[in-house]
């Protein structure tokens, strides 16, 4: 037993669940947006670093780990939402690369503005939970407190937001306005308030996951350090579909054991080249993904 | 007429081409060539204006090639009398405007966008980087067309999903392999050579009998900056008569057909997945063109240069330039040539410490916030400002 939780597959297994929850809350905060607005938002990684700036960098270093992370959901909540208003809304009913012209042009903004103040070095996040792995027989398991949280972490959040949709009040108006804003407007539900909400609740999704990559990954807090974060994520989300939360969280966490899987036994800079390869073979297969129902394009 | 049209036609081309004649056998020495040859260059241009309208309608293709040269007779004039520094900007400005013409042609004909772009420059650029660590000695068209197939080939391969994609899900794509170039490079590290990149072993240099041409004491083609600029001019103005043709062409109307109305296209016999693929590789191929002289440019190619921020700029300066169009490309490429000089000027005038964060990111604040500006404010760019301008003045 001990020798089977040490073992090379384990440990493989037990780091893509690791990175796989991240990839999977990316997804996540994607599909949030799409399902909403059509639009794939672009600005997502730099709209997360720079929540997390502001929780981790503007507060003092000794600040409460928990305040700063506080602070950083609340940075999501409010960027998400003036973004939606200020940017996104004069969009609706355009051609649609203009929201993806305008959503890169913020990510280049935001991401150089977030250099400018903080400057391009790493920043070395406080982190609650040792990220030293667990040793069992003078071996380690390819699992740390901090891993742990991390995943507990993802898991609440996704639960959280599957709650909110399937049980509330508000996520009964935010399906609504999403599948059918027309009816919905007419029956009274405020559906520009929902997109803002939908748009606050993705980037607060985002400011969550780039605290925990900012503390885990051995690359600290930078601030381009989301974007290949980012193309995974979308990657995870293209695969299992963008109308699907449940498809889009599913395929992060299975892309995110198998990369580990392909680091380990082929090498770590194949991994982008396998996922591209599944990025291609999925896209021609399902062209709308995995875990969505194929339905036709209206005229 | 077609009589009257005929003769204003090659008034023009025999005027552009006196100009080019007279500043490649003056331009050694004299400023009073360069002055000459730029008026004749004008009135060049001008007949051509002139004669535009019914020229237009009854010989495009020569039309086209005229603008072309004239363009491009302008520009190597230009190259003649400026810095060696200002030389190798507008070099790499050049080339600059053959990637945004492949990605104008992409948007304007497929209503596409790719956001890797820069990575496609990065194809062209190693295939230049790895050829010329090999064979030195081949000729340098033969290493352009090279550097333009490796593009499209990988463009090829990479468009295919391209077929059943719509707009976001292959802008993400494109995206990807942006973001993951660095690592593609790094599995071929024999070839590429890693982080550290390749150099070329030598200076790419005149053909001898070119500059024989010119005579021993043409100092424009012994310096290398301006020869490279004007190299990379006369590709460019090559490129940009083969796009204007591509734009106008059968192929071409299906494309904005297939952008405006991709049902309607179908119905009309439009093979939709075949016209997607099409404008992907093209853009694919312009895009490694300008990355193979960006290589011959620098004499070396480093990874650094192709990662995702080029990919944005190139989206930026064709967005803020005029997306879907030709000139909107143009106009893209200067703006491109004189953005290192503008943006250390300002540096300057705003007291910043060059070395500093705030300074070393202004290009990214710049262009990052003119183009949310451009596209919520103006989508169709400089080019569409001009346009819309140039229509309220004509009616009054």
């Amino acid at each position: 037993m001990d020798s089977f939780l040490t073992s090379r597959n384990v440990s493989d297994l037990l780091g893509g669940v690791t990175s796989g929850v991240i990839y999977a809350l990316v997804a996540l905060s994607l599909v949030l947006i799409w399902r909403s607005t059509r639009m794939l938002n672009f600005a997502q990684g730099a709209m997360a670093v720079f929540a997390t700036y502001i929780g981790f960098a503007i507060l003092a270093p000794s600040t409460n780990y928990w305040v700063s992370m506080a602070v950083a959901i609340l940075a999501g909540l409010v960027l998400g939402g003036v973004t939606e208003r200020v940017l996104v809304r004069p969009l609706y009913g355009k051609p649609e690369i203009n929201p993806i012209v305008a959503m890169v042009g913020l990510l280049l903004v935001l991401e150089s503005i977030a250099a400018a103040i903080w400057s391009t070095s790493s920043r070395a996040l406080a982190t609650p939970f040792s990220i030293v792995d667990w040793q069992l027989n003078h071996k380690p398991v390819a699992l740390s407190p901090f891993a742990l949280y991390e995943i507990i972490t993802s898991l609440v959040v996704m639960a959280i937001v599957a709650g909110l949709f399937q049980y509330t009040k508000l996520g009964l108006q935010l399906r609504a306005a999403a599948l059918a804003p027309e009816v919905s407007r007419l029956l009274g539900v405020r559906v520009g308030r929902m997109l803002t909400v939908g748009w606050m609740l993705s980037t607060a999704v985002g400011a969550v996951t780039a605290v925990l990559v900012a503390s885990n990954f051995f690359t600290g807090l930078t601030p381009s350090g989301m974007d290949g974060v980012f193309a995974f994520g979308f990657i995870a989300a293209a695969i299992g579909g963008l109308d699907s939360p449940v498809g889009a969280m599913v395929s992060g966490l299975a892309l995110g054991v198998v990369f580990q899987f392909v680091g380990d036994y082929v090498n770590s800079n194949a991994i982008i080249l396998v996922a591209l390869a599944m990025l291609i073979v999925s896209l021609m297969v399902r062209p709308n993904g995995i875990f969505t129902r194929s339905a036709q394009r209206r005229v | 007429m077609a009589r009257v049209v005929g003769s204003r036609l090659g008034v023009g081309l025999a005027l552009s081409v006196v100009a080019v004649v007279i500043v490649a056998l003056l331009s050694s020495s004299t400023r009073l060539a360069v002055a000459l040859g730029l008026g004749v260059a004008v009135l060049g241009v001008g007949a051509t204006l002139v004669s535009l309208p019914a020229v237009r309608r009854d010989h495009p293709v020569v039309t086209r090639a005229l603008i072309s040269v004239v363009v491009v007779d302008l520009a190597v004039v230009l190259t003649f009398r400026v810095s060696a520094t200002s030389n190798s900007n507008v070099a790499i400005g050049a080339a600059m405007a053959i990637v945004l013409l492949g990605l104008s042609f992409l948007t304007g004909s497929s209503g596409q966008i790719s956001l890797g772009n820069g990575a496609f420059m990065g194809v062209g650029a190693f295939t230049v980087g790895i050829w010329a660590d090999h064979h030195a000695t081949t000729p340098l068209v033969v290493v352009l067309v090279l550097a333009t197939v490796a593009g499209a080939l990988v463009g090829l391969v990479l468009g295919l999903p391209a077929t059943r994609l719509r707009g976001p899900y292959l802008a993400g794509m494109t995206l990807a392999f942006a973001v993951a170039f660095g690592a593609i490079l790094n599995v071929f590290s024999s070839w590429t050579g890693g982080d550290s990149g390749l150099q070329l072993p030598s200076a790419v240099v005149a053909p001898h009998w070119l500059a024989s041409y010119f005579g021993p004491g043409a100092s424009t083609l012994t310096t290398s900056s301006a020869w490279l600029a004007d190299i990379s001019i006369v590709v460019t103005g090559v490129a940009l008569f083969l796009m204007a043709n591509l734009f106008a062409s059968r192929t071409g109307r299906a494309m904005r057909l297939v952008r405006d109305n991709d049902v309607a296209a179908e119905l009309v016999g439009v093979s939709l997945p075949r016209a997607r693929v099409v404008a992907f590789t093209v853009s694919a191929a312009y895009a490694a063109l300008g990355g193979a002289l960006w290589t011959l440019v620098n004499n070396a190619v480093s990874p650094s240069t192709y990662g995702f921020v080029l990919s944005i700029t190139i989206l930026s300066l064709v967005v803020i330039g005029g997306i879907g169009t030709i000139p909107g490309a143009i106009i893209g490429g200067i703006i491109y040539a004189f953005s290192a000089g503008a943006i250390s000027w300002l540096t300057a005038h705003l007291g910043l410490n060059p070395q500093g964060n705030v300074a070393s990111q202004l290009d990214g604040i710049i262009f990052g916030g003119l183009l949310v500006l451009t596209i919520v404010f103006a989508p169709m760019g400089i080019a569409g400002l001009v346009r819309h301008g140039w229509r309220r003045w004509r009616r009054g």
